[in-house]
């Protein structure tokens, strides 16, 4: 909403410099997001007159206009279609800097030099009107600064508005805030009324056949009315509140809307087709076509204004072409109304149109200041376009709105804000927000209909603390001393595991969890996904069902931005449809994935990561959180390579899966190198972890270690090998480790080397050789039974 | 004196000099000066045709020991030189090998950063659903059905009849619902707005909400705690300023800025010169969310805010696009190390 500075002024009497007004205003919650001066690019433009106008050789589309400024007569180039000899326009000098950030400088074009230029409203930040230049009064003396002759030496302010204060969308509106800050009286604008004696009830009827949704509608009737631009003191208001001139009707409507808040329409009387208004809800299938041109078919949804027969307007959001105001009218049918604002919501809505007049009333106009705002509409329609105006105004009313009354105790709003206001000071600031007030203590206070948002008495508090400032609450900090607080659950684990996997070099990613669902079919078509019923974008249409996809977004994005070495994690949801019972279930999730080479550096060569740098992160994990050992058990993924495609367990959970993305998805990703992902359910990793029970005393009896190198078929699994070794070792192996792994020259084809380190110790008493040779022996010939080991053991 | 005395001094003087010799140069004039031809103990030796039999064999075997000692000593410390040398080798400015650390994620680094303060404060961590429903992310907080106020926050709706949660103040709800005063508690997360990508827009952001209820609770308190918080994130000579603002889950509302931190109020262009910045918006819970959760407003009041937490990373570290933070390059992830 954009107000200017000179009209504030004239409506409170208030001189407060323009930074002030609007810090002051900001602080009472009316924020002011911008002040703009209105004569920012009015430095160095005069009043010039064009005398001649002459081609110019070889170009058909601009002329030489000799244009007087006083003082001389200057050569100005111009293509604007609608420059004549004897207009007066605004010229800007040479050294003037435009809207645009374009500085007038002396240019030669096609061998004529321009010395100036003639300017649109647009160029001077005057509006946004750039169809051609801006041609002004007649009686614009020539060679005068425009600012001057404009009297425009004004600022806009642009406010910021919350959706619960409608009645900030209007100069009164804003001015109300200031009065009640400064204590003073707002100057209302003037609507005395000359009548004809002929009574307008004579010549129009109103109806309402929905008064739920129009409560109120109001009717008048201006005859014999001068249609052309409007007087500049009227132009200069809506300029300033961003709004452009159109006529003197049209901009009257306009200006009211503005001034009180209440949205005004005015339709041209001889084409509204009866002497008859019918307010009622379109038929389903209807058809109008709205002053924009555009044609709709209507639903019951819409309200419409019809003259008994078709719809005139769509009510509250936008009029109808075939009773536009035109530069023929002569006679008026002024609307003034007030209309659900859920009504006009939905009606807008379907309607696709948000207009200044919807969003006032969807946010709700004052009821009751309807018939002031038709009375000042038809006094400017007198004073500005010369219209008579017919005797009185035809007032439907069925459905009164009255002010509500709220009790106020100001023991309870002191409580509220900490604060010691006294209750007199309370009784003067509701009065200075024109309010009643009756009795002390509780207080009634009536808030007038235009303050949709009081209701309550917390909504009072809330006035007395925005009008007192916020500034004198104290800042108390002795209610909120420590207390013990637990910690979550949840929270804990994640940021231990962002801890660890940081320490173990994975960077952790975050996506937004909005993906594809085209994507997402292929890398799982069978997954059950949710839809978002209203995307964004087609692209982002579905919310993810698993972090493989999402990692495998962050890779592509890497890989194309030449970022080939990732290590990357994510903790995150994948998000499901509810269940057959309803259920709907967000399962939080720890991604890990590697993909591209580890860092080289002078000592360690770079090699590739692969599936053991996913494991080796887990493993550790685990170690910390006390999770018993991993096994993989082969399961197909459609998203894994058949060979290196696991569940993982732990225990008895299946606590995830981990593999090897498929050839066909890395293509689709742009991916030209392997990548290995596990996921893993956190609710699971959390109910597996415990923490440590006991310390272990330290080792006091001497280790033994002995490495076995033996060599089996390369499908003889490792993990399975250590778990039968530690088994026939019983306690007396503290540790089974693997120290070297070898397939290649020198091993038989299919066939697989390996060492194992084993170490020999007891807790309660120290080992003869001759036991540990034995547990040896045994271990040999079961590995030699079991697994057809071949023992390399020197 | 006697031959052997002067022997013994000049044994004495070399073998000092040898020892505070600091370079191969100082070593070698020594020996030239001492064993050299023309050198002291030379001399000596070459005397000894003149001297007395007796004197002659004393002298002779003794100077031709020194002779022999201060060669082995120069040579030493020639050596002993040449050592140290050696030893400075020794190149400490090779990059050291230790494993690479990972970052975690900058959102993640700051929420936790927001809630450790509010932890201190004895706030306790909650969390909900990021699927909400209507009842939850609005009705229950005062947004009546079609209000305007829904169009401040534009919704993402989901097969099945719930939606994206537009903030996180849903856990108030929930939290009010499940326990008793004093309540005081910190609700981070992920929030979504159906809003076109763009630097300063996406359609996932993160939020930390905190909220307070018990017997008593003023606007005051909202006030000393945001100060409190304010001063302990960013700096103890941040001031605050409190602006009248509308969120229909509160009531008073306020909107609360802070002095710039970079320029402490002075003006500059992250604050796009007016010394402010507007960091996060709280008010008193209205009256009709603790009824709606099961409380007598008239018995017990509360406080609540909210905050954004990629703004505050984006006004802290200065980054200009909110996509940054999805797209998960890791020239942008690892820059928060």
């Amino acid at each position: 909403m954009k107000v200017s500075y000179h009209w504030l002024k004239e409506l409170t009497g208030l001189d407060w410099p323009v930074e002030e007004m609007a810090e002051r205003l900001t602080l009472c919650g009316t924020a002011c997001e911008d002040i703009v001066s209105t004569s920012r690019y009015l430095d160095r433009v005069v009043v010039g007159e064009v005398l001649e106008l002459h081609p110019v050789p070889g170009a058909d589309k601009i002329r030489r206009a000799v244009t007087a400024i006083g003082s001389e007569n200057l050569d100005i180039i111009c293509g604007a279609p609608n420059v004549a000899a004897g207009q007066k326009v605004p010229v800007a000098l040479i050294g003037a800097k435009l809207d645009s950030g374009f500085e007038v400088k002396k240019v030669k074009i096609k061998g004529v030099t321009s010395c100036g230029m003639i300017c649109s409203q647009a160029e001077l930040g005057i509006s946004d009107d750039h169809s051609g230049i801006w041609v002004l009064d007649d009686d614009a003396t020539v060679g005068k600064p425009l600012a001057e002759c404009l009297d425009y030496d004004d600022y806009i302010l642009d406010f910021e508005l919350t959706p619960d204060r409608a009645d900030s969308m209007s100069a009164i509106g804003i001015a109300r805030d200031l009065a009640a800050l400064a204590s003073v009286k707002i100057r209302y604008p003037s609507f005395d009324l000359e009548e004809s004696a002929e009574s307008a009830a004579d010549h129009i009827q109103v109806s309402i056949a929905d008064e739920e949704a129009c409560p109120r509608f109001t009717a008048r009737i201006i005859r014999d009315v001068t249609i052309g631009p409007s007087p500049w003191w009227l132009q200069k208001k809506l300029l300033s509140c961003g709004m452009r001139p159109i006529s003197n009707v049209v901009d009257i409507t306009n200006l009211v809307m503005l001034e009180t808040g209440n949205p005004v329409h005015a339709f041209d009387l001889d084409r509204f087709g009866s002497d008859e208004v019918l307010v009622r809800r379109a038929v389903e299938g209807e058809k109008m076509t709205t002053l924009d041109g555009k044609e709709h078919t209507l639903t019951p949804d819409v309200l419409l204004i019809t003259n008994g027969k078709e719809g005139k307007a769509a009510a509250g959001v936008m009029g109808g072409e075939d009773s536009e105001v035109s530069s023929e009218t002569r006679n008026i049918l002024l609307e003034v109304a007030y209309f659900s604002p859920s009504v006009i919501r939905k009606s807008r809505r379907h309607l696709g149109i948000i207009s200044e007049a919807s969003s006032r009333f969807e946010k709700g106009v004052d009821p009751n200041n309807v018939p002031g705002a038709s009375a000042r509409v038809a006094h400017l329609f007198h004073d500005v376009c010369g219209g008579s105006v017919l005797k009185g105004v035809v007032d439907c009313y069925p459905k009164r709105i009255d002010p509500v009354t709220v009790s106020f105790r100001p023991d309870r709003c002191n409580k509220v804000l900490g604060t010691d206001i006294r209750p007199e000071r309370m009784k003067q600031i509701f009065a200075d927000l024109e309010f009643e007030v009756d009795g002390s203590d509780p207080m009634k206070v009536t808030a007038p209909t235009f303050r949709h948002d009081i209701n309550l008495e917390i909504d009072l508090i809330e006035e007395v603390a925005r009008v007192e400032g916020y500034d004198s609450i104290p800042d108390a900090q002795e209610n909120i001393g420590p207390l013990f607080t637990p910690t979550h659950e949840e929270d804990v684990f994640e940021d231990e595991v962002r801890r660890m996997m940081t320490g173990a070099g994975f960077d952790e990613m975050i996506s937004h969890g909005l993906v594809h669902s085209r994507q997402a079919a292929i890398i799982d078509s069978g997954l059950p996904y949710l839809k978002i019923v209203n995307p964004v974008s087609e692209d982002l249409d579905m919310m993810r069902n698993s972090l493989v996809h999402t990692g495998l977004i962050a890779v592509n994005h890497n890989v194309a931005h030449r970022n080939m070495d990732l290590r990357l994690f994510e903790i995150g949801k994948a998000y499901f449809p509810p269940d057959p019972d309803g259920l709907w279930l967000e399962d939080n999730r720890l991604m890990i994935l590697v993909t591209g080479n580890s860092p080289a550096s002078w000592r360690n060569a770079s090699r590739p990561f692969d599936f053991y740098d996913v494991t080796g992160a887990i493993e550790s994990m685990g170690e910390h959180f006390g999770w018993p050992s991993l096994r993989f058990e082969a399961e197909t993924a459609p998203y894994y390579e058949e060979e290196v495609s696991f569940s993982i367990r732990c225990g008895d959970t299946e606590i995830g899966t981990i593999g090897q993305i498929t050839e066909t998805i890395l293509k689709k990703f742009d991916i030209k190198q392997p990548v290995h992902i596990a996921e893993l359910k956190i609710s699971d990793l959390i109910k597996l972890s415990r923490d440590l029970s006991e310390f272990e005393p330290l080792p006091i009896y001497p280790a033994a270690p002995r490495d076995l190198a033996l060599v089996v078929n390369e499908t003889v699994q490792v993990g399975q090998v250590l778990e039968r070794i530690r088994s026939v070792a019983g306690d007396m192996a503290e540790t089974v480790d693997v120290f070297d792994y070898y397939k290649g020259k020198q091993i038989a084809e299919g066939m697989k080397s390996v060492g194992i380190a084993i170490v020999f110790r007891l807790k309660h008493r120290s080992l003869a050789s001759q036991e540990i040779d034995k547990v040896q022996l045994d271990i040999i010939e079961m590995l030699q039974r079991e697994f057809k080991a071949e023992i390399r053991t020197k | 004196m006697s031959l052997l005395d002067d022997v013994a001094n000049l044994r004495r003087e070399a073998v000092e000099k040898i020892k505070g010799a600091d370079s191969a140069d100082t070593l070698g004039r020594i020996k030239v000066r001492y064993l050299g031809r023309k050198g002291l103990l030379t001399a000596i030796l070459r005397g000894l045709k003149d001297l007395p039999d007796d004197q002659r064999k004393a002298v002779g075997a003794r100077a031709n020991q020194i002779r022999a000692e201060l060669e082995q000593q120069i040579a030493e410390a020639v050596t002993g030189l040449s050592t140290e040398k050696s030893a400075s080798a020794f190149d400490p400015t090779l990059p050291g090998t230790a494993q690479q650390i990972g970052a975690m994620h900058i959102v993640s680094q700051v929420m936790n950063e927001i809630c450790q303060t509010f932890y201190g404060m004895g706030f306790e961590i909650a969390r909900g659903p990021d699927v909400e429903t209507d009842y939850y992310n609005f009705e229950s907080l005062n947004f009546p059905p079609d209000h305007p106020a829904r169009d401040m926050q534009d919704t993402f709706f989901v097969e099945g009849g719930r939606l994206l949660r537009t903030h996180t103040t849903p856990v108030q709800t929930r939290e009010l619902e499940r326990r008793n005063p004093p309540i005081k508690i910190i609700a981070p997360g992920k929030t979504f707005r159906n809003e076109e990508i763009s630097t300063r827009a996406h359609v996932a952001f993160h939020q930390v909400d905190g909220f307070l209820v018990d017997e008593g609770v003023t606007m005051s308190d909202l006030k000393g705690t945001l100060v409190a918080f304010c001063r302990a994130f960013f700096g103890e000579d941040t001031k605050l300023k409190f602006r009248p603002s509308f969120f229909p889950f509160t009531e008073p509302s306020a909107e609360v800025d802070i002095t710039c931190f970079l320029c402490k109020g002075k003006g500059c262009q992250l604050c796009k010169f007016s010394g402010w910045l507007e960091i996060l918006g709280c008010g008193m819970i209205h009256p009709n969310v603790l009824t709606t959760g099961g409380y007598d407003p008239e018995k017990y009041t509360g406080w609540a805010f909210g905050m954004g937490v990629e703004r505050v990373a984006m006004l802290k570290y200065k980054i200009n696009d909110i996509r940054l933070f999805f797209n998960n390059n890791i020239r942008f992830l690892r820059q928060f190390v």
